[in-house]
């Protein structure tokens, strides 16, 4: 199988996470709970972690906070800036993550700008949804569907100009391009540790600028006497026991991805997605590119894009089809009725995969899909 | 041997602080809070030797590593908290 599903889980994983996570089970008991050898060994490899995280992300380690998925620490994040019914700024391009915990506070979404890879429109129709009064921003810095990139430097910077407090959703773009808690000034940004940081699922970060609510209450080996939870970080988001072998193993992603570098895995996957999209649409089928663009390209083949993946699951390639959990980017995209059929590359992104993917896709010319 | 004990709030800041103190090359033990220095529930400390104390603190407050308590161990071997 060749895998470019790399936007849903980075697959395989690279054996050291494998390794660490076993390792874990033996070595490490309950971190932050005891004082005896195997209680302070998985504190050790948490805070190890902690700093890798801290490292790459611009932030000290204490500010990084674990969860169990990048759409935890979102629903975190979202729940301690947006009050019930308050208007919130999104891009055009946001996943369920985020839109469901936003409706479901009864939020008013400002959907500002919903063209593919045109940066000066994204700027443009943000700063007036800025301008029109929000109370929060939430917003994607790349595009589970499309690989659009935003330009969320220049967001962030309007979001502090305008006293904006915001949320990135780093869902895509954590380990392969930077993100940076402090020069962005954010209040929150949110990743799954599964995807580009190459650690299991299961695992995920939220960068903390200031101080959440806490989803969860519950013991956190500190202040124990305290009735709510610690008014600190990163104790305030963390109750209950952490998931040491899954952060063992992300450890062990990020280090990778570190090794690897951030231009490296971008270049490689971005390089890789345009000559799929320049291949795809030699084939006629449609697919969406432009500028800003990472390693994920969709398209739209002609007929039913399940189908489409399902044929390409036959020859071998592994894609997604659908609306990949992201209604509002395939309705800014026009496709929300059709789908499409996504291509995801992996920091292991190589020109053979591309190769094998177009000759596969040869096969849903003209429509011509056939999945019996 | 004369030592100081540098209470923490969490783990977390006991281990930011063991990096730090550590980084300055000052040995220290990091360990469980004795039950009647931490008031507030459970807490971690870090031990460093008294001559090095003041430079550990030093390396505390330059990387940001918040600690709450100091004391110092008595001949008889309790900790008597000591006031900055």
């Amino acid at each position: 199988m060749i895998y470019l599903d790399n936007g849903a889980t980075s697959f395989p994983k690279p054996p050291e996470v494998a390794r660490a996570m076993a390792g874990a089970l033996s070595r490490c008991a309950n971190p932050g709970r005891g004082g005896y050898p195997a209680a302070m060994e998985a504190a050790r490899e948490v805070y190890r972690c902690r700093s890798l995280a801290g490292e790459l992300f611009d932030c000290p380690p204490e500010a990084v906070v674990f969860t169990g998925s990048c759409t935890q620490g979102l629903n975190m994040a979202i729940r301690t800036l947006v009050r019930p019914g308050a208007r919130v700024a999104v891009s055009g391009f946001e996943h369920n993550a985020v839109t469901r915990p936003l409706h479901a506070l009864g939020a008013e979404l400002v959907v500002a700008g919903r063209r593919l890879f045109d940066w000066e429109d994204t700027l443009t129709r943000f700063r007036d949804a800025l301008r029109s009064g929000v109370d929060a921003a939430v917003f994607t810095h790349m595009s589970n569907v499309f690989g659009y990139i935003l330009p969320v430097e220049e967001m962030a910077n309007m979001c502090r100009e305008f006293k904006v407090p915001f949320v990135v959703d780093a869902a895509q773009s954590a380990g392969t391009l930077p993100v940076r808690l402090g020069r962005w000034g954010a209040d929150f940004i949110a990743m799954p540790g599964h995807k580009g940081l190459l650690g299991p699922q299961g695992t995920g970060l939220l960068l903390c600028g200031r101080l959440p609510e806490p989803l969860f209450q519950g013991g956190t080996g500190s202040e124990s006497k305290r009735p709510d939870m610690p008014d600190f970080l990163p104790d305030r988001g963390e109750a209950g026991t952490l998931n040491v072998p899954g952060i063992c193993g992300l450890a062990e992603g990020l280090r990778t991805v570190s090794r690897l570098g951030l231009d490296t895995i971008h270049r490689r996957e971005a390089e890789q997605a345009a000559l799929c999209a320049r291949g795809l649409e030699k084939l006629g089928l449609h697919p969406f590119f432009g500028p800003h663009q990472g390693g994920t390209v969709s398209f739209l083949p002609d007929g039913d894009c399940e189908a489409a993946a399902e044929t390409l699951a036959k020859h071998g390639i592994a894609v997604r089809a659908g609306l990949h959990c992201a209604p509002l980017a395939h309705e800014s995209a026009g496709t929300l009725e059709t789908g499409t059929v996504r291509v995801s590359f992996g920091y292991k992104a190589a020109p053979w995969q591309t190769q094998a993917m177009l000759q596969a896709a040869e096969a849903l010319k003209g429509g011509n899909v056939n999945i019996l | 041997m004369k030592q100081y004990l540098i209470t923490f709030r969490s783990i977390t800041f006991a281990q930011k602080g063991e990096w730090a103190v550590k980084r300055a090359g000052i040995p220290c033990a990091l360990g469980r809070t004795p039950r009647d220095m931490e008031a507030r529930g459970c807490g971690y400390c870090l031990k460093v030797r008294a001559e090095a104390a003041s430079q550990a603190l030093n390396a505390l407050k330059t990387a940001g590593a918040s600690y709450r308590k100091i004391y110092f161990s008595r001949e008889d071997g309790s900790w008597e908290e000591a006031v900055l």
